[in-house]
């Protein structure tokens, strides 16, 4: 109410100004908590004091036009920074006509134009004339690795993945007919799963990618479209017609952050970003300070989310001590027994306000569900989830002796929670409950038909009401967690992940199939930002063998998983017996051996690893070589093998460094597709490049070719810029190969974890869930997951870390009473719940017995998603909470409303 | 069949759709008042029965939305 009355029109800035909010408002729809603000720049009574309309409509006077800012102390013993970043602003270039033309927009813009909730209610049309765009550009780094007119030699990482998003999804709003190109200067996809979304944009989406710089923008005299001209791959100036001209903006840190970042006493990067370490990757500059997201670097979100739970890891390890003090118990109050007892029903049927009352007739609403049955008691409350009212139904509860309760009010999605609590406060189950939702999908949405809303209402609660009558109390079964950790794999990213653990005081034990920790690392000569990557590892290695919370198992494998969340027993070689409560996936990958490339004919063919061995050795002979070449993604980026391995562009682009500092005056070329030297990386491109490090370009249909001829080493590659065929001989010749993960079906069958069709490991979930599965207690980590650099398996490794301490530090689990249950007398041991499970909670039981061989369902691993009971053809699966016969209820009493 | 008003059960995933449609309502998205929902906890729990009991109990259309 208070917006619709607020007089004032203001820029809505969420929506990057493409449309007007008012002076009181919610900043966007998924606003967390979802509540009205007032704008104190804007709002006419704090500025002139005049108006005060909000303050006369609001029923509940939560208007408070004084309120000031307060200052808090906080006494802490870590900080956290994640400040997050400012799209760059691309008002700067005079050469893309931001400020000038109403259809160059910026990708922010662009992603409120295509959301569903933005100022065209998700219609993509162009700013000028509203009209659907038949043709749109995207210009890839505005404001990233631009160093003439901006100051950020930084790759935004992002933006890449994002263009490609933004043309996928205008195809999709307006037909494949569109015309969407991308102008760019490497494709960089170097994400998981990110290579093949680009690869279908381009081979089945018809997205087209053009490899230019754009020079100039012109407007089309008598129209609103632009003229753009560029030079194409062959040299060429082309020009063409655009409706619609996208920039895609890189990721800046505001100087409001550079600011706070000086008050602290936290250092900055060349290019305003945190400063951390390899090693510690989550870790500023000053002692208990952490940092995570974009201000750590320029990330997506996956790796923000990594980084979110990794500095929360490294802020806990300081604070072990002082886990579980300062806390508060809550009171827990007798249930009583309703067994066997009649239905005695209250309905609380909720104003919200005039969120709800204002459209539905509440009262009438009320009167009516009187007539219902098993209905003992109806009121209509002005806000239901206030304090005084939650207080006052759960004394009626008491009162009037309500065995079952139904709230009509806003979505259970916010609020069903709360309710529960209330029962709990009476002495009800809590699950002897049911909401009606009459705000969110009726009277929000039905403005203009109030008394079809009304119906609507009457028929939504009725619905309820015979659902709640059937519904029976549910137990939650309380399980103890097993305070044991086992880490599966002795690398960088499991003895990371281990010795977290037991800084935080878990028991953990590491099992290892080779004779030592390390993995990988061991291969690799140094970090991008110069540390001795053995040196770390000898380091962590002595550590973990002198902390005796950490049992290391070398030389071992797992035999055999049994149990689940909380309750695991592994036995590893040797008949070894481990019971632990959660399990870390940190199994690790191997380098490609490549078939191509006459690798194997000649010792100056070498693999990457192999020539950090060389540097390792200090091999006199680097010094003696007048040219080396690298040829980039072997084994990567193709048909069989459809993902970027990440790290090969940086490790390539570092030793061609190392190269021409041993030995300026060698020829150093580096021939590749695409180089995706992401984030702060870039400064390694730029310095090779400045370095004479000779950069050829080859695309996947036109590989170079290696031949070993009298003695000596040749490639030959079709030079991209001259458009002819180069032939360099070559003293040494480094193949960047794929990364391929460790490929293991016994591990992954043990603890019933999915692998994708290239070998890694599925996680939760690919943006939000990057660190555990969907297996309850079973975490993942490092290069099983996909191919990353040292600093981010750390970071990965951390984040493993915290994602089970917070399971660990539960020390106990209540199942949910919302699940599948078995009637073993029904069951015909016919396998589908076992089959169709994607939680592998139903197993045949195995106890002697009336029902052996029958199906059993683990209310552990349950999530209630009710798979099996549709599946069963027995019927002998039942639903706690959304039982057949409950759903049946509902659909009876839809019949009256139809 | 111009004043034809359909009657639809919606059966709304309560992990996605049911979340959406509370999201419709934040936005004030105004559409016909023709539609009931019932929330299941995922589209797996969907079941032929449920459709037929829609359709006996006098719907015109089942929308499953997960």
């Amino acid at each position: 109410m208070c917006t619709e009355k607020c007089p004032k029109k203001v820029v809505d800035t969420y929506n990057e100004g493409l449309r007007k909010r008012k002076a009181i408002y919610v900043e966007y729809e998924q606003a967390v908590p979802l509540k009205y603000a007032i704008d104190p720049t804007q709002c006419i009574k704090m500025i002139k004091d005049k108006c005060g309309n909000c303050e006369k409509v609001c029923p509940t006077g939560a208007i408070v036009y004084d309120q000031k800012e307060k200052t808090t102390k906080l006494n802490v013993g870590s900080v956290v920074l994640s400040p997050g970043f400012k799209p760059f602003d691309p008002s700067i270039f005079d050469t893309y006509q931001y400020s000038k033309f109403k259809n160059v927009i910026t990708s922010t813009e662009m992603e409120r134009i295509l959301s569903a909730s933005g100022p065209t209610g998700g219609h993509l049309v162009r700013p000028s004339d509203n009209e659907e765009p038949k043709k749109i550009a995207w210009f890839q780094c505005i404001g990233s690795r631009e160093i003439n007119r901006c100051d950020n030699s930084h790759c935004s990482s992002v933006c890449c993945m994002y263009a490609t998003k933004e043309a996928v999804m205008a195809k999709e709003h307006n037909g494949p007919e569109l015309d969407t190109a991308i102008f760019y200067m490497d494709m960089r996809t170097p994400g998981k799963d990110f290579e093949a979304y680009y690869e279908d944009a381009k081979e089945n989406k018809g997205v087209r990618y053009v490899k230019s710089r754009v020079h100039t923008i012109d407007p089309i005299t008598g129209t609103d479209d632009l003229e753009v001209r560029y030079a194409n791959e062959n040299g060429e100036i082309v020009k063409e017609q655009f409706d619609m001209i996208v920039l895609s903006v890189g990721l800046e840190i505001p100087p409001e952050t550079v600011e706070f970042a000086g008050k602290l006493g936290v250092e900055l990067t060349d290019n305003n970003f945190a400063k951390t370490s390899v090693f510690n990757p989550v870790k500023t500059s000053r002692d208990g300070i952490f940092v995570c997201g974009s201000f750590q670097g320029p990330k997506d979100i996956p790796e923000s989310v990594i980084d979110a739970s990794a500095a929360a890891t490294a802020a806990g390890e300081i604070l072990t001590e002082s886990r579980n003090t300062n806390v508060k118990i809550a009171e827990v109050i007798t249930e009583i027994n309703v067994d066997n007892e009649r239905p005695r029903i209250g309905v609380f049927v909720c104003s919200c306000g005039t969120n709800i009352a204002g459209v539905v007739d509440v009262k009438a609403v009320a009167e009516y569900c009187e007539t219902l049955p098993y209905v003992e008691f109806v009121t209509n409350n002005m806000f239901s989830c206030s304090q005084d009212t939650q207080e006052k139904i759960a004394e009626t509860i008491r009162e009037k002796n309500l065995n079952r309760v139904v709230v009509a009010a806003c979505t259970p999605k916010t609020h069903e929670g709360l309710f529960k609590e209330t029962l709990l406060a009476a002495g009800l189950n809590k699950y002897l409950f049911e909401m009606a939702n009459i705000r969110n999908h009726n009277s929000w949405v039905h403005k203009e038909t109030p008394e079809l809303a009304t119906e609507k209402a009457k028929d939504t609660i009725r619905m309820s009401i015979a659902k709640v009558a059937l519904f029976q109390p549910l137990k939650e079964a309380e399980l103890q967690v097993n305070q044991t950790a086992l880490v599966l794999g002795g690398g960088l990213s499991g003895m990371t992940t281990a010795k977290s653990l037991a800084t935080q005081g878990y028991e953990t034990h590491i099992i290892e199939k080779s004779d030592k920790l390390g993995g990988q690392a061991h291969n690799l000569l140094k970090t991008v930002q110069g540390e001795d990557v053995r040196e770390k590892v000898a380091e962590l290695s002595s550590a973990i063998d002198s902390d005796d919370k950490i049992t290391v198992h070398l030389n071992s494998e797992i035999t055999d998983v049994e149990g689940f969340v909380g309750n695991f027993e592994t036995t590893i070689s040797g008949d070894n017996k481990i019971e632990h409560g959660i399990a870390v996936m940190a199994t690790g990958a191997s380098p490609y051996k490549p078939e191509e490339y006459c690798y194997g004919q000649d010792d100056r063919i070498i693999t990457a690893l192999d020539l950090d061995r060389k540097f390792m050795d200090n091999d006199a002979a680097l010094k003696d070589m007048t040219s080396a070449a690298f040829i980039q993604c072997v084994g990567s980026r193709e048909k069989d093998r459809p993902y970027c391995s990440r790290v090969c562009c940086t490790h390539s682009v570092d030793n061609a460094i190392e190269l021409k500092k041993l030995k300026p005056e060698m020829n150093v070329y580096i021939i590749y597709r695409d180089i995706r030297t992401y984030g702060e990386r870039e400064l390694l491109y730029k310095e090779a490049r400045e370095l004479g490090v000779i950069f050829i370009r080859y695309d996947r249909d036109n590989k170079p070719s290696v031949e070993v001829k009298d003695g000596e080493v040749i490639v030959n590659v079709t030079d991209h810029v001259l458009g002819r065929p180069l032939e360099i001989r070559v003293d040494l010749l480094t193949l960047a190969t794929a990364i391929i993960p460790n490929r293991d079906e016994k591990i992954a069958q043990f603890f019933k974890l999915p692998v994708n069709d290239s070998g890694f490991y599925v996680e939760r979930h690919a943006k939000l869930g990057p660190s555990e599965f969907a297996t309850d207690g079973v975490f993942l980590c490092g290069l099983a997951h996909y191919p990353k650099p040292i600093d981010e398996s750390i970071t990965h490794a951390q984040a493993a870390t915290s994602r089970a301490v917070t399971l660990l530090a539960r020390e106990s689990i209540h199942t949910n009473g919302e699940i599948a249950v078995t009637s073993p007398q029904n069951c015909s041991s016919c396998g589908i719940c076992v089959s169709v499970c994607p939680y592998s909670a139903p197993s045949f039981t195995t106890a002697k017995g009336p029902n052996l061989g029958r199906a059993e369902i683990n209310p552990v691993l349950c999530k209630g998603c009710g798979l099996c009971v549709a599946s069963c053809r027995s019927g002998a699966i039942n639903h706690n909470g959304f039982d057949t016969g409950q759903i049946y209820a509902q659909l009876v009493n839809v019949k009256e409303a139809v | 069949m111009a004043d034809f008003e359909p009657k639809i059960v919606s059966f709304l995933c309560n992990w996605c759709s049911y979340g959406a449609a509370d999201l419709a309502g934040v936005g004030r998205a105004q559409y016909p008042a023709n539609v009931r929902v019932v929330r299941i906890p995922c589209t797996g729990r969907m079941s032929p029965k449920f459709f037929l009991a829609a359709l006996r109990e006098g719907a015109d259309a089942v929308w499953v939305s997960g």
